[in-house]
């Protein structure tokens, strides 16, 4: 049977006109005590939206305070905890749940031709997890904050610090719970509930992605854990293993929180990837080119990401040695990145394209990995890093993987699957437009800042020389555009909950099981398990007439 | 276990056999994760000891020997007396699993209050705690001695907190056997708890060297 | 396993966890004992060795790594590798630095 689905593939019975998961009760308690893995995919998407735009108004204001080079706020107490706000909600509240916890949670059992996740209430006790810890979390960074930076550095955080720096830490460490239940949730879904037919080699390279994602989550996040727990004990009791006063060694801590963080950048990233995959065989009409190799890069990144975490401190005072070893390692984690890439442009070569928003964000998604991927090269060479390190050039290059690509793989998955998950349609033309102004924004607020690094400009410093001000007047105007660039979405895309046109089942004609069902889906997601019988990205060869 | 045809479970499985293996799957996953909480703990016992090796290893020697080693045999006997349990519900004899049990929990028991009431409070009375001023040991083992049992504090308290938890596992088990939740066609929670169980065995079983012996040659 | 009466494969598992467990106890009195052998202060990790066949006895023997689900075994050795990894890799630094160290408040 052709993958290219029609209402008539839709497993509905006869007769069932109304209902999906979204009148499947009105009250509030129906949503906040839900195990339907697609209601708690909307409660984390309120969730991370909500954190989203705290953590960007944190960066608004760094961003006004560069404007001049002695600091609008006239605060460097302010600045830090500004900066450390900022890092700390986009990295644990933000950007490792995003894609996952939404578009994964939404879409796995879609895409799995199952009716829910292995384990539902532990699904529903990581939203909760999550809450937990961004509670806490905010309340430390509300109630003063902390100025150590979302690194953490001993003895600065354990010692030195004036504010919140263990209630930080704690919230930190309740979400990671939430972060290990999901991923293991999704780890033993993908194994256990793949529909009958649904062979490893043919599914979707998005499960590929969550897969290889969850790996990360699952074995990095506790290293983060026991790493908080001896912080704060350090913190506590004013003596730990990381005080050099008594023997202990300030450097073990940033191997521990480098061990978790180093794959905590890969746990951001891989989604993206996933998603981009999904979208651009969909807009190309034609099949992931090279699907196996993009597979195995996935799995690969997955592996080789815990080798590499010793190049975040090349320059603490490791071993020349050790940091050779991980600037060898750190070489050969780029490799699988630059398969992806060129198995997304073999897609796209000889494709039949449309610039729906979807693929222009995917598209902004290729291009701004490349440039932050190929920079991260530069700062993998020990030698180029000695002047890089702890500049915006660094700042630059995470900020083109983290925000140019991964937020925009955000935006295309979301518009993407918007009419699956809500039954609707976004308007087309505002959504182009915000995707465009999105990248105009982005490249002049990060672009640059790679100058700015490159000429020696410290990053976490609140003021500056003055030859650098029409650099950062310029970062800080394409905030603003990127700003807006964000707000447009949330506005259309509201809107379209009321007014949009009704979705049909398969709008892009792609394939995969979650279009086979109606959008948006009924509670159980299908009434009859699907048996697959195709490969993944069947798409017909394009048409030679139209119609 | 017996195929699941005709026996309960929930939705999204295609029988209870899926099911019980799933959740199977769902604790050794778990426990990988332990064991990357507890390896990190593990990097720091090598750095200590590496940077100070003559204060790690005398701290150590200050650790009580003959607590740390009945421990030890009384886990590996309740790790024992849990898999005694599960083999007697295989064959459906809940009462007996019932009296493992609860002789695995009062093995428990008393390693808790070894270490807690005894060990503890032991070391506390020596100033062994790594904040003390007139900290046990001084001069050149002072440092590596802290760091010891900063190391040690922290290790047998994760631990114990992981032992709180299992007990609690216990109790939740044995109730439900009382209740006859159980049958030879399924008895899976008794499994999955025992799996959880076994690690935090095994998590002291990496302690113990660690802790006890190394330090003391 | 041939064809047993439940009381007989009942009878078979208790006593194979008995000698389970009495090995185990054996293994640990030799580690115990192994630790006042004079192995110098690099050589003294070696106890972890015994220790290391424990972990063993017990996750085979007691946890049936083997027997259940083939993704037990992966999960398993997913772990134990993740681990090696964290430690070995994690131990490159400091066995390859050279940390100039300054007395300490006790010392002074």
């Amino acid at each position: 049977m052709n993958s290219t689905a029609a209402d008539t593939d839709i497993a509905v019975p006869r007769g069932q006109t109304e209902g999906s998961y979204l009148t499947d009760g009105y009250s509030v308690r129906s949503w906040l005590l839900s195990t339907d893995h697609k209601r708690i995919a909307m409660l984390y998407l309120a969730s991370i939206t909500f954190f989203f735009f705290i953590g960007g108004a944190a960066a608004a204001l760094v961003r006004l305070n560069l404007i001049v080079p002695e600091g609008l706020l006239g605060s460097a107490e302010a600045y830090n905890r500004l900066f450390t706000m900022h890092g700390v909600i986009m990295v644990w509240f933000f950007l490792v749940p995003a894609v996952p916890v939404t578009l994964g949670n939404f879409m796995i059992p879609l895409m799995l031709g199952a009716r829910d996740l292995a384990f539902p209430r532990l699904n529903l006790l990581s939203w909760y997890l999550f809450m937990a810890g961004g509670v806490v979390t905010l309340w430390a960074l509300f109630s003063g904050g902390l100025d150590t930076g979302w690194t953490f550095y001993t003895p600065l955080s354990t010692a030195y610090a004036k504010g919140h720096v263990v209630m930080a830490v704690v919230g930190i460490f309740i979400s990671g719970f939430s972060s290990i239940a999901t991923g293991l949730n999704f780890i033993v879904t993908i194994h256990q509930l793949r529909a009958p037919g649904l062979t490893w080699y043919r599914l979707p390279v998005f499960i590929w992605s969550m897969y290889s994602l969850s790996v990360l989550l699952v074995l990095a996040t506790p290293v983060l854990a026991i790493t908080l727990v001896l912080l704060a004990f350090e913190r506590l009791f004013h003596i730990g293993i990381f005080d050099p006063a008594i023997g202990g060694d300030p450097l073990l801590f940033q191997h521990l929180f480098w061990f978790y963080s180093h794959p905590a950048v890969y746990m951001m990233i891989l989604p993206g990837f996933g998603v981009v995959s999904e979208i651009i065989p969909a807009f190309a009409r034609k099949s992931l080119f090279g699907y196996k190799f993009v597979v195995w890069a996935s799995v690969s990144i997955a592996v080789i990401s815990f080798f590499v975490w010793g190049h975040h401190m090349y320059v603490a005072g490791t071993s020349l040695y050790s940091a050779l070893l991980f600037s060898i390692l750190s070489y050969l984690v780029a490799v699988p990145s630059a398969i992806k890439v060129f198995n997304w442009l073999g897609t796209l070569h000889k494709g039949y394209i449309s610039f729906d928003a979807p693929m222009l964000y995917a598209l902004g998604f290729v291009g701004l990995f490349t440039i932050g991927g190929l920079t991260g090269l530069w700062v993998a060479a020990l030698a180029a890093d000695v002047h890089l390190t702890q500049t915006y050039f660094v700042v630059a290059h995470f900020h083109y993987i983290m925000v140019g690509a991964m937020v925009s793989a955000f935006f295309g998955g979301l518009h993407y699957w918007w009419p699956k998950i809500t039954g609707r349609m976004y308007p087309e033309m505002w959504a182009r437009i915000a995707a465009l102004i999105m990248f105009i924004g982005f490249n002049l607020t990060f672009f640059p800042q790679f100058i700015l690094g490159y000429l020696g400009m410290p990053r976490r410093y609140f003021s500056y020389p003055p030859e650098f001000q029409v650099l950062n007047v310029l970062s800080s105007a394409g905030a603003t555009i990127l700003a807006a660039a964000y707000l447009l979405p949330l506005g259309y895309l509201v809107w379209s909950l009321l007014y949009g046109d009704k979705a049909p089942a398969n709008p892009w004609r792609a394939t995969g099981l979650e279009w086979k069902t109606p959008s948006p889906p009924p509670t159980v997601n299908f009434l009859v398990t699907p048996v697959v019988t195709t490969g993944p990205y069947e798409y017909p060869p394009p048409e030679r007439t139209s119609g | 276990m017996t195929a699941g045809s005709g026996l309960p479970h929930e939705f999204q499985y295609a029988d209870a056999s899926h099911q019980a293996n799933t959740a199977i799957a769902g604790m050794w996953l778990f426990l990988a994760t332990e064991v990357l909480l507890f390896g990190g703990l593990i990097l720091c016992w090598i750095y200590s000891r590496h940077w100070n090796p003559v204060g790690f290893d005398a701290g150590a020697r200050q650790t009580a020997l003959w607590i740390g080693t009945l421990n030890t045999a009384l886990l590996i006997t309740s790790s024992f007396l849990y898999a005694l349990g599960v083999a007697f519900m295989r064959v459906g004899n809940a009462r007996a699993l019932i009296h493992c049990l609860v002789l695995t929990l009062m093995l428990a028991l008393a390693f808790l209050v070894l270490k807690f009431g005894l060990e503890y409070r032991d070391d506390f009375a020596r100033h062994l705690f790594p904040t003390a001023t007139r900290f046990a040991l001084t001069g050149a083992e002072a440092a590596g001695g802290r760091l010891f049992f900063i190391f040690y504090f922290l290790g047998t308290g994760l631990h114990g907190i992981h032992m709180l938890v299992g007990m609690g596992l216990l109790v939740w088990i044995i109730r439900r056997a009382r209740r006859g939740e159980f049958s030879p066609q399924y008895y899976t929670p008794v499994e999955v708890v025992g799996l959880y169980w076994s690690f935090v065995d095994l998590v002291w079983l990496t302690l113990y060297p660690l802790i006890y012996l190394v330090g003391r040659g | 396993m041939s064809v047993q009466s439940p009381k007989q494969s009942l009878r078979t598992e208790v006593a194979r966890l008995v000698r389970l467990w009495v090995l185990l106890l054996l293994v640990g009195a030799v580690e115990f004992g192994a630790s006042f052998l004079p192995l110098g202060h690099l050589g003294r990790p070696l106890i972890m060795i015994p220790a290391i066949a424990m972990i063993g006895l017990v996750a085979f023997g007691f946890m049936n790594v083997t027997k259940g689900p083939v993704i037990v075994r992966t999960f398993a050795v997913a772990a134990l590798f993740w681990l090696l990894i964290l430690l070995a890799l994690g131990s490159v630094d400091p066995l390859t630095r050279v940390n100039y160290t300054v007395p300490t408040p006790d010392q002074r």
